[in-house]
C-alpha cells in the first residue's frame, strides 16, 4: 500500500493536480510511523513538469518529493520502480531502473526530515564551479577543521560525477573528472582508476558496486564546530546546489568533541562507505566463550613418558583444573550455552578434546623470549594454481584448492590416507572388536595424496570439519562442496551462491559452516540443509573472507569494499561495522580468548579491533604487500601473518592489547590514538626464498606451520 | 609472476600495443605476455558476437544499414545474457530480512551424518549396468539389489575406492549400504522381485558388483531406497515388471 500511495503521488504530480496532491502528502504525513527498510528511490519524471525539480533559491531544502512522518525523524521508503527527473535545461532522462537512485534522509538534530526525489541539482555545466568552490573554502579554513572538512572531497566528487554520467553529460563528467581527480588521497586511486573506465551510463548498470555505492550514503564523522562552519557556509544562497548535493548523498555523524587530527582521520577512513555511524557500533556482543564441557581425564596414561609415580599426581591436576572452571560463575560476556543450537558432543569428539587436553599440558608458552619454530610447506609444481589451503586442527592433514579446479589432500603424518571399505567387505569384519575403527578402513586404498575432483572452476576456499570427517570447498562455479574423508568422495554441492564464491569456513563445533562470494552476501549453512539458513546483506563489494567467532555466534566478514562486518548467526544483524583499511580484505583471525580480531588487507597493514567497544585498537605496519594468512597462537601471546612479500612476521599480541583506552570519550566518539608501535609489537620477519605465505597454522603445542606455492621468479 | 614484457613498437601489431596501452592505464603493470593475447581474443570475439546480432536485429527492423540502436540492443540482449550481475541490493536485504526471520533450527541428536535429503545429495549412483541376455537363474526367491556405489563419479577407474573387481557373482547376505559415510536408514531401495541371473556385470565395469540380498534380512525402514540401477535380466520378459519402473526413475544428475 505504501508503493500505491507513492504511484498515486505520482500520477498526480504529472497530472498537474497539485492541490489534491498537497492534500494527500499532508494525509499521509500522518500516517506512515517506522518505515524501516532498506534505501530505495522515489524520483518522478514528466514532460513539462520540469519545475518540481527546481528548487527553491533561498531555501536550504529540497522540496522535490513528498515528504512523510512526523519531522525530526529519517526514513527510507522502500519503492521498487521509479523515474527520474531532470531540469528543464538538459535532456528528459526517463529511464525506469528497478534499483534507483538514493533517497535523502537526514538524521541531522537541526534539520527537519524530509524525503526528497533524486532529482539533479543544478546544471551540470556549473558542477565544477560548485566543487572547485567549495574546495576553495576548505582549504581556507581554520587548521583544526581542515582535515575534517577535506573528508568531504572523494565522496562529493565520485557522487557528482557519477550524476553527470548517469544523466549522460559526458563531456562534462570527463572533464569534471580530469579536473579534480588529482586531488583525492592517494588510497583512493584504485576506485578512481575504476571510475575512469565509467564512462556511459551503460557502463554502470553491471558494475553493482558503482550501483550500491550511488543507492548509499557516504557516513563522514565530523566534529560539530566543524560542521557548523560548513553548514554555515553552504546555506548562503551561492552555494545552494552543493548543499543539496551534500545533503542527498552523505550522511554527516556529528560529535562534540575536539576536531580530528589528519592522522586519525588517516587511519579509519578508506572504506567504499566512509566510516561507521557510531550507533552502528553499539549493539551488544557476546564475545566470551562458550563453557567446555567437563569431564573426567581418563586414568589410563599414554604418555610416552610412562612415569607412572608420577602419573598420578599428573593426574590430579586436570581435574583441579575442571573443579575451578565449575566454580566460575557465568562469564557475562559469553552467550548462553544454547543461543544457538549446536550438534552434541559424540564419543569421538570427547576423545578428541581430551587429545587436545593433553597436547596443550605439553604446549610451549610463547612469548617475545621464546618464538616459536616456523615449519613451511612448499607446494611445488603448482604453477602459480595454488588458491586455498587449509591444515586440520590436529595438524595431521593438509588440503590444498587448485586452479585446474582439484582438490589435494595429504597426510602430514607418516600415517596415510584411508578409505573405508566396500559394504561387502565392512559386512565381514568383527563389528564387536576394539580396534572396529582401523578394521573398516581399507588398507588397499593408502595412499598418501588424495585427489578430489568435482568442481568445475578454480577452488577458492577450502576448511576442514573440527572432526575431519568432512571437507568443504567452495570455487568460482558458485557451488560449495562438501566431500566425505572417509570415503575421498563428494557428498553435497550447495548450491545458492551463482557467482564465485570466495571463501568459506567450517565453524569451531561444525555442523555450521559460512561462505562468501561476488554477489556480496555471506550465507550461512548446515550440512542437512540445502538451502542456507541465514543471508547475511550489507556489504557493499563481494564477500572475500569469512571466519567464525570461537563461540561460533558471529560471523566475520571482510570485503572488497574494504569494510569488516560481525554478524549475528542469531537474527542475521549487523552488530559491527570496522573501517580504516585501505583495500579489500583478505584474512580475518580471531583471538583464541574471543576478544580480539584481527584483519588483513591488500594494504599491506594488520589492523586489531576490539569487538566488545567496537574500536581499532592497534595497527601492524611492516608487510609491503597483501596479507593472506593471519593467525593467532593457541593462547593468543603471539600474532603470526603471512603475505605475498614472502615474509612470516611475528607481533607481540600480549603487549598489542595492554593498556587499551576505554575511557567514556573514546567509547562515545570511536577515538583512539594508535600509537606508532609497530616497530616494537614486531618480535620477527622469516623470509622464504620466493614462496607467498598463503596459510598459517599453530599446532596444539604451538609450532607454527606455515603453506605456500613455490613460484619461480 | 613474470616481468611485465612490453612487445617492442618494431613488432607488435597496433592492436597489441593498443591491448597494453589499455592494461597499462587500468593500473595493471605485472603479466604475463600472454594476457595480451587472451585480452585481444576476447575483445574480438565480443565484438563480432554483437556486430552480428546487430545485424539480424537491423535486419528484423527492415533497415537499410545497422546503425547505433542496433547496436545498443545487441550489447543490451548481450549483457543480460551471458554477463549477468549479482543481485542489486535493496533485492539482497529483503531476501536476507525473510531469510533471518526463521529461527535456526534445532539439531536432533545422534542421527548419523548430517546430510540433506537424498534428493540434494550427490551420492546416489548416477550409471546403470548394461543388461545382458541372461538366462532367468534358478534362484528363486533370492533378490539381486545392485550396490550402491557412493561417489563414483569423483573416483577414477584405475583407482577403485569402492568394490573389488569380480568375476563371479557373489551372494552375500548382507545388509544394504552399509558404508560407513551414508546414513543407510535413510535410503530407500525398489527391490526388484525379479531373479535375474547370478551374474555379475559386464566385465567392462570391474568395478561393480552386484549383491545377492537375502529378503528376510531386509526390514521394511531399509528398503525403500531407488536406485538407477537395471538389473541384470531385466530385458527378460519375466512376468514381474514392477523393476522396468527402474528406467524412467532414472534422475539425471
Amino acid at each position: 500500500d505504501r508503493q500505491t500511495l507513492v504511484a498515486v503521488l505520482q500520477f498526480l504530480r504529472r497530472s498537474n493536480l497539485r492541490e489534491s496532491e498537497e492534500i494527500l502528502r499532508r494525509e499521509a504525513r500522518l500516517l506512515g510511523d517506522d518505515l524501516g527498510g532498506s534505501v530505495a528511490t522515489v524520483g518522478t519524471s514528466s514532460p513539462g513538469v520540469a519545475a518540481v525539480a527546481a528548487v527553491p533559491p533561498g531555501k536550504g531544502e529540497t522540496r522535490g518529493g513528498f515528504g512523510i512522518g512526523p519531522p525530526s525523524r529519517g526514513y527510507v521508503l522502500h519503492s521498487a520502480p521509479c523515474l527520474r527527473v531532470s531540469s528543464p535545461s538538459s535532456k528528459i532522462t526517463h529511464s525506469a531502473d528497478l534499483m534507483g537512485g538514493a533517497v535523502v534522509v537526514e538524521d541531522q538534530p537541526d534539520v527537519s526530515a524530509v524525503l526528497s526525489a533524486y532529482n539533479q541539482q543544478g546544471d551540470p555545466t556549473l558542477y565544477e564551479e560548485y566543487y572547485s568552490g567549495l574546495k576553495h573554502f576548505i582549504e581556507c579554513s581554520l587548521d583544526c577543521h581542515r582535515a575534517e572538512l577535506s573528508q568531504l572531497f572523494y565522496p562529493l566528487f565520485v557522487h557528482m560525477y557519477l550524476e553527470l554520467v548517469y544523466n549522460q553529460h559526458e563531456s562534462e563528467a570527463k572533464s569534471f573528472f580530469e579536473r579534480f581527480h588529482g586531488d583525492q588521497e592517494c588510497y583512493y586511486q584504485d576506485d578512481l582508476r575504476v571510475l575512469s573506465s565509467l564512462t556511459k551510463k551503460e557502463h554502470m548498470r553491471g558494475n553493482e558496486t558503482m550501483l550500491d555505492f550511488r543507492t548509499s550514503k557516504f557516513v563522514l564523522r565530523i566534529s560539530r564546530d566543524s560542521y557548523q562552519l560548513l553548514k554555515r557556509h553552504l546555506q548562503e544562497k551561492q552555494n545552494n546546489q552543493i548543499w543539496n548535493i551534500v545533503q542527498e548523498h552523505l550522511y554527516i555523524d556529528i560529535f562534540d568533541g575536539m576536531p580530528r587530527s589528519k592522522q586519525q582521520i588517516d587511519a579509519m577512513v578508506g572504506s567504499l562507505a566512509g566510516e561507521a555511524k557510531r550507533e552502528a557500533n553499539k549493539a551488544k556482543v557476546f564475545f566470551g566463550l562458550l563453557k567446555e564441557p567437563e569431564f573426567d581425564v581418563p586414568l589410563d596414561d599414554e604418555d610416552e613418558e610412562g612415569e607412572n609415580e608420577e602419573g598420578k599426581p599428573k593426574k590430579k591436576k586436570p581435574k583441579k583444573d575442571n573443579v575451578g572452571s565449575k566454580s566460575k560463575k557465568q562469564d557475562p560476556n559469553a552467550p548462553p550455552q544454547n543461543r544457538i543450537p549446536l550438534p552434541e558432543l559424540k564419543d569421538s569428539d570427547k576423545l578428541d578434546k581430551v587429545m587436545n587436553m593433553k597436547e596443550a599440558a605439553r604446549r610451549v608458552r610463547l612469548g617475545p623470549e621464546c618464538l616459536p619454530s616456523i615449519c613451511f610447506y612448499t607446494f611445488l609444481n603448482a604453477y602459480q594454481g595454488l588458491t586455498a589451503v587449509d591444515i586440520t586442527d590436529d595438524s595431521s592433514m593438509i588440503v590444498g584448492g587448485f586452479a585446474d579446479s582439484t582438490v589435494r589432500v595429504w597426510s602430514v603424518t607418516p600415517k596415510k590416507l584411508r578409505s573405508v571399505k566396500t559394504a561387502a567387505d565392512l559386512s565381514l569384519i568383527d563389528k564387536e572388536s576394539d580396534d572396529v575403527l582401523e578394521r573398516i578402513m581399507d588398507e588397499k586404498t593408502a595412499s598418501e595424496l588424495k585427489i578430489l575432483y568435482g568442481h568445475s572452476g578454480p577452488v577458492y576456499g577450502t576448511s576442514f570439519s573440527p572432526d575431519r570427517n568432512y571437507l568443504l570447498s567452495c570455487s568460482e562455479d558458485g557451488t560449495v562442496r562438501l566431500w566425505s574423508l572417509q570415503t575421498f568422495t563428494c557428498l553435497v554441492g550447495y548450491k545458492g551462491h551463482n557467482y564465485p564464491v570466495w571463501d568459506t569456513q567450517f565453524s569451531p563445533y561444525g555442523y555450521y559452516f559460512v561462505s562468501g562470494g561476488h554477489d556480496r552476501v555471506a550465507r550461512l549453512w548446515a550440512t542437512d540443509h540445502y538451502q542456507p539458513l541465514r543471508i547475511f546483506a550489507g556489504h557493499l563489494a563481494d564477500v572475500t573472507c569469512t571466519r567464525f567467532h570461537p563461540n561460533s555466534n558471529y560471523i566475520a566478514t571482510g570485503s572488497a569494499d574494504r569494510t569488516i562486518r560481525l554478524w549475528d548467526v542469531l537474527n542475521g544483524n549487523c552488530v559491527r561495522i570496522f573501517t580504516g583499511h585501505k583495500g579489500p580484505i583478505h584474512s580475518l583471525a580471531f583471538s583464541p580468548n574471543g576478544r580480539f580480531l584481527a584483519t588483513g588487507a591488500t594494504d599491506g597493514r594488520v589492523l586489531l579491533w576490539d569487538i566488545g567497544h567496537g574500536l581499532m585498537v592497534g595497527e601492524l605496519k611492516g608487510h609491503t604487500d597483501t596479507i593472506y594468512a593471519l593467525r593467532f597462537s593457541r593462547d593468543g601471546e603471539i600474532l603470526a601473518s603471512g603475505s605475498m612479500d614472502n615474509t612470516v612476521r611475528l607481533w607481540d599480541a600480549v603487549k598489542a592489547f595492554e593498556d587499551l583506552e576505554t575511557d567514556d570519550f573514546t567509547t562515545a566518539t570511536g577515538h583512539i590514538n594508535l600509537p606508532e608501535n609497530s616497530q616494537d609489537l614486531l618480535l620477527g620477519t622469516y623470509m622464504t626464498k620466493s614462496t607467498p605465505v598463503v596459510h598459517l597454522h599453530f599446532t596444539r603445542r604451538n609450532l607454527l606451520l606455515a603453506a605456500g606455492a613455490y613460484s619461480s621468479q | 609472476m613474470e616481468a611485465a614484457k612490453m612487445a617492442s613498437p618494431k613488432s607488435a601489431p597496433k592492436d597489441a600495443q593498443v591491448m597494453a596501452q589499455i592494461l597499462k592505464d587500468m593500473g595493471i603493470t605485472e603479466y604475463e605476455p600472454r594476457v595480451i593475447n587472451q585480452m585481444l581474443e576476447f575483445a574480438y570475439r565480443y565484438v563480432t558476437t554483437i556486430l552480428e546480432d546487430a545485424k539480424i536485429y537491423s535486419s528484423h527492423a527492415k533497415k537499410s544499414s545497422v546503425d547505433a540502436d542496433d547496436v545498443r540492443l545487441a550489447i543490451q540482449c548481450r549483457t543480460d545474457q551471458s554477463f549477468t550481475s549479482p543481485p542489486p541490493r535493496d533485492f539482497l536485504l529483503e531476501i536476507a530480512r525473510q531469510k533471518n526471520q526463521t529461527p535456526l533450527p534445532l539439531i536432533k541428536p545422534y542421527s548419523g551424518p548430517r546430510l540433506p535429503p537424498d534428493r540434494y545429495c550427490l551420492t546416489a549412483p548416477n550409471y546403470r549396468l548394461k543388461s545382458l541376455q541372461k538366462k532367468v537363474s534358478s534362484t528363486a526367491g533370492r533378490i539381486t539389489v545392485p550396490r550402491l556405489s557412493v561417489g563414483a563419479v569423483s573416483s577414477r577407474p584405475s583407482t577403485p575406492t569402492l568394490g573389488t573387481p569380480s568375476a563371479q557373482t557373489v551372494s552375500v547376505s548382507a545388509k544394504v549400504g552399509a558404508p560407513v559415510s551414508l546414513a543407510g536408514q535413510r535410503f530407500t531401495v525398489q527391490i526388484p522381485s525379479s531373479q535375474p541371473a547370478g551374474k555379475s556385470a559386464t566385465p567392462t565395469t570391474p568395478t561393480v558388483q552386484n549383491v545377492l540380498i537375502n529378503p528376510s534380512l531386509i526390514g521394511p525402514k531399509n528398503i525403500l531406497i531407488t536406485t538407477n540401477m537395471v538389473p541384470p535380466g531385466a530385458a527378460d520378459p519375466n512376468p514381474l515388471k514392477r523393476k522396468h519402473e527402474d528406467d524412467d526413475d532414472y534422475d539425471a544428475l
